[in-house]
């Protein structure tokens, strides 16, 4: 257990040097983007090992708003489906306006190994639109991620996306994809609270910490307060509530220089 | 079941920590400047000592009974958080009367730290004592007076005492600038209290360089006084003289202590704690006049009126600013001295239902002469006129494990200033706070005081957030990190900027008389850089990093404490520079005679101004010193406290600081001393009787 703390204490320490990852990616419910470790929430595009912690067929729909800018905005759809051999989902992102956006697509396969180890794999198709030449250019690239569970409440999460630097090359420019490589951890004081720590490097720009806990305060409702930080240490407060098979979740995030994030999703899962 | 458990803990636990003179940090005295250290090391606030060293000593010789007790009462314990406090209240609620000290550790929130702390300030006596009438007999009967007497004399002439032959060329000019009075500094201090219900006292000092008696003064330089009656009637308070007003988190009135960023992460919230006394040596910041709650039900209604005399450089009816400084050395200084009456009438009413509270502060201030700041980018929005209304509305409320809390303040020009956040403790290992504040570029008001990164209360949003975790018995985490921008140009920045904050404090009590912790901190902000000649403003990025360990551990009549401290400054694109501070402090506490000595050694190396340190001292009662060092050099104090009898105690200081960076004068101005020493000799005397 010493150990345990010892090794969160220093993955805070070394995160101090910090980055803000593309957008294309969309945000997950955890507080401050914290879901590569979180067990208890698979996100589109996030960490596709923790599908093979879905119990129940669930569906998902998220919306992401950035700065109060309608135009930078990211709407996301997932489906995960379980089995007793294998999780599958289905996810699909979108960013943008008429004139400029980016679109995800993802297949994803998950097991987790009598509850102790989790390994995930998504098949993602990005496509992009460019203006100039009014086309879509897209490509195929893996993300792949593993969740370990160390103790009854200690785990850790990995989670690569696209590991191999897939770009799109147009007729005049090349679009860059972001390689993002993130670790986190989760740890569970108690059933109700949880601390989740991540640390996430896209190969061409700083690294980014964040951290952030969750308190089930009452049966329904949970609430979230966390930060994350590159360039600028960004403060996230977020509310999550279950309403019988719903589950509602509203984050906020406030950057010191560009303003507002806010992030809703709401996902209903099917009783077997 | 609950005596059981007690039973349990009073069996096994007195091993664990005991309430003998054994303890890392020994004395009452020590307690309060190590909880004050804790407080002001990292905060940006000035807090004054002095009240802070009052309320809690007051505390120790009247501890508070936790079987009867308030939380205005628990509010006092500055070092304990609001959260803390809830839960010891709760406790009591659901567990009743609280049959043994020990039993402070089933209490959800406390650790060992805070319990250690919280001992000589808290008992455990009987419950459902009355307030009872006091009669005029009772006043001499029962009453206790304390006097103080303190002087300081540095050993090394300063600049402003060397004065010319009035036959030398430019001598009278040159006279003319010097201190009238003598490098003598004494202060003299009457108190006298009733158990909790009365309390009378005078404060009477003289600076360094002041005339005492002369042609342009006689006598002290400021005095002050004070009356304040608790619990008469319907009133719950009345006070005459010098006082303070606290009410809600400090947009409105500035609170006794302004809780900033400190390793008290979790203490961020001013206490409500009403009318109080003044009795502090600091000259401008309190009221004068009277002041009377009156407790109406639920309601607590306050009015109050002050009307004094403050300095600022008045010419033809207009001042530029408010001097603060309380010095008036030179006939400059004198010029401004009490050359502005400020009025100020001001009122509350406060709501308290169950877990609820809700309160409008209005404060309302009039100003014989109109203050005019000299306009410039920075203070472009600073107030100006002669007369200022500010109100807000404050409210504090639980909701489950949820201490949610605020206050939003207006001024006369429509201007808005909010502060917002919530402490919750989820469960007994983790504590969590967050706060946001609002302040706007044009609320500038005369006594707001609030959770900031500068001291002056506008031109500033930010976030806050900080958790403390005790993952195990002896261990204590605490952390916190701030976000804030400045939507306008700051005193030092000529442009919008952003900055954050961060901190770590780890605090393992290894034994009982074995305590140490690790700080680290990390500030980024942005300033103007410095030597250029470029019309646009420049402003740069500045990173500063600094590790601090600290270690206090005793056997038998000693105690230690080592400090070890580095920082590392980066400004744009300059070489990193680097500073050292380290130092040795020893206690001995004779067992023969009522003597204690401190003695401490330390040595300092931080070249640029940067990388300076501030570094607390032990010092006679009453003074609090945090120096600040930079360049490289050393300094060494022996201080000494002797109780001759039960009523007469002195305290003794001499402290020498030594460059060893080849500087052949220190300081500037008045105050410049020639050579590379700096000698201070202090000595305090207090009566009981």
């Amino acid at each position: 257990m010493k150990k345990i703390i010892f090794w969160l204490i220093l993955i805070f320490f070394n995160q101090c040097i910090l980055a803000q990852i593309s957008g294309v990616v969309p945000a997950s419910k955890s507080i401050a983007q914290t879901s590569v470790a979180d067990t208890h929430n698979w996100a589109a595009f996030n960490n596709p090992a923790m599908l093979g912690y879905v119990q129940e067929t669930e569906l998902g729909l998220q919306y992401e708003n950035r700065y109060l800018l309608s135009e930078l905005s990211t709407k996301s759809v997932q489906a995960g489906f379980s089995s007793k051999i294998v999780n599958a989902g289905l996810s699909f992102s979108h960013f943008g306006y008429s004139l400029y956006h980016e679109m995800l697509v993802g297949i994803s396969f998950a097991r987790n190994f009598s509850d102790k180890f989790s390994m995930g794999m998504q098949f993602v198709y990005y496509t992009a639109y460019f203006n100039a030449s009014n086309s879509y250019r897209g490509t195929l690239f893996p993300q792949v991620g593993l969740s370990t569970r160390l103790s009854s409440n200690f785990s850790i999460g990995f989670n690569a996306f696209n590991p191999f630097q897939s770009n799109i090359h147009s007729d005049y420019t090349i679009k860059r994809i972001p390689s993002v490589f993130s670790l986190g951890t989760e740890y569970f004081f108690s059933p109700e609270m949880v601390w989740l720590t991540q640390i996430d490097k896209e190969v061409s720009s700083n690294y980014r910490f964040a951290t952030g806990f969750e308190y089930r305060m009452l049966q329904n409702l949970n609430i979230k307060l966390g930060a994350y930080g590159s360039d600028y240490l960004v403060p996230c407060l977020g509310f999550g509530c279950n309403a019988g098979s719903f589950v509602l979740d509203l984050n906020s995030e406030l950057h010191p220089l560009l303003g507002l994030n806010t992030f809703a999703s709401v996902k209903y899962r099917f009783s077997k | 079941m609950k005596r059981i458990v007690i039973c349990l803990f009073c069996v096994f636990i007195p091993g664990t920590f005991s309430l003998s003179a054994q303890d890392a940090i020994t004395t009452t005295e020590q307690l309060i400047a190590d909880i004050f250290e804790q407080y002001a090391a990292e905060s940006e606030v000035d807090i004054d000592y002095d009240t802070f060293y009052e309320e809690l000593m007051y505390c120790a010789e009247n501890p508070v009974n936790l079987n009867h007790t308030t939380k205005e009462e628990l509010e006092k314990l500055r070092f304990l958080s609001v959260s803390q406090v809830e839960n010891i209240l709760t406790y009591c609620y659901q567990f009743g009367k609280i049959q043994s000290i020990y039993e402070l550790q089933l209490i959800e929130g406390l650790d060992m730290t805070d319990i250690r702390r919280m001992l000589p300030f808290v008992n455990v006596g009987e419950s459902g004592e009355t307030i009872k009438k006091i009669y005029w007999h009772d006043l001499l009967q029962y009453g206790k007076h304390e006097l103080f007497f303190r002087l300081d004399q540095g050993v090394e002439t300063k600049e402003g005492y060397r004065f010319l032959p009035e036959e030398d060329e430019g001598a009278t000019e040159t006279n003319a600038k010097n201190y009238l009075g003598n490098s003598l500094y004494h202060s003299l201090r009457y108190r006298y209290h009733l158990k909790d219900r009365i309390f009378i006292g005078i404060t009477a000092e003289k600076d360094a360089g002041e005339q005492f008696l002369g042609s342009t003064h006689t006598g002290y330089d400021s005095y002050s006084g004070y009356a304040l009656v608790n619990d008469i009637g319907i009133m719950k308070s009345l006070v005459i003289g010098d006082f303070r007003a606290n009410f809600g988190m400090g947009l409105v009135l500035r609170p006794e202590f302004g809780m900033g960023k400190s390793s008290y992460v979790l203490n961020v919230t001013s206490r409500n704690s009403g009318l109080k006394k003044y009795g502090s040596t600091d000259e401008t910041n309190f009221f004068r006049g009277a002041g009377a709650t009156v407790q109406l039900g639920k309601f607590d209604l306050t009015a109050f009126y002050s009307n004094k005399m403050i300095d600022g450089d008045t010419v033809n009816g207009v001042f530029s600013s408010l001097d603060k400084t309380g010095l008036h050395r030179t006939i400059s200084e004198l010029s401004k001295k009490h050359t502005v009456s400020q009025q100020v009438m001001g009122g509350n009413a406060t709501y308290t239902f169950s877990n609820f509270q809700i309160g409008l502060t209005a404060v309302h201030t009039i100003l014989n002469s109109k203050l005019e700041p000299e306009k410039s980018a920075y203070n472009y929005f600073y107030f100006s006129g002669n007369q200022q209304t500010t109100a807000g509305i404050h409210y504090r409320m639980r909701w489950y494990k949820l201490n949610l809390f605020g206050e939003t303040a207006m001024t006369g020009n429509g201007s808005i200033a909010t502060i917002n956040g919530f402490i919750v403790t989820p469960i007994s290992q983790v504590s969590l706070v967050t706060l946001h504040r609002y302040y706007s570029p044009e609320f500038d008001t005369f006594y707001a005081t609030a959770f900031s990164e500068t001291s002056r209360i506008n031109n500033e949003s930010g976030w806050y957030l900080g958790t403390e975790i005790r993952p195990f018995r002896r261990w204590k985490i605490a952390a916190y990190a701030d976000s804030y921008r400045f939507v306008w140009p700051k005193y030092g920045i000529d442009a919008p900027s952003v900055g954050a904050d961060y901190l770590l404090q780890i605090d393992y009590a290894a034994q009982r008389n074995i305590v140490m912790f690790w700080r680290f901190k990390y500030e980024e902000k942005e300033n103007n850089l410095s030597g250029t000649s470029s019309v646009m403003p420049l402003v740069v990025p500045i990173q500063k990093t600094s590790l601090r360990y600290n270690l206090s551990y005793s056997f038998r009549n000693f105690s230690f404490k080592n400090t070890l401290e580095g920082n590392l400054v980066r400004q744009a694109d300059d070489a990193p520079t680097h500073g050292i501070i380290a130092s040795q402090d020893l206690s001995y506490t004779f067992s023969t005679i009522p003597v204690v000595i401190d003695v401490r050694y330390q040595f300092f190396d931080a070249v640029n101004y940067e990388n300076r340190f501030y570094s607390y001292e032990k010092d006679v009662l009453y003074a609090f010193s945090i120096p600040m060092y930079f360049g490289l050099g050393s300094r060494y104090y022996l201080n000494l406290r002797y109780n001759l009898n039960k009523s007469l105690s002195i305290w003794f200081k001499i402290a020498q600081t030594v460059y060893a960076d080849d500087r052949e004068s220190l300081s500037t101005g008045n105050e410049t001393i020639y050579g590379n020493r700096k000698t201070d000799i202090r000595f305090l005397l207090k009566w009981n009787f």
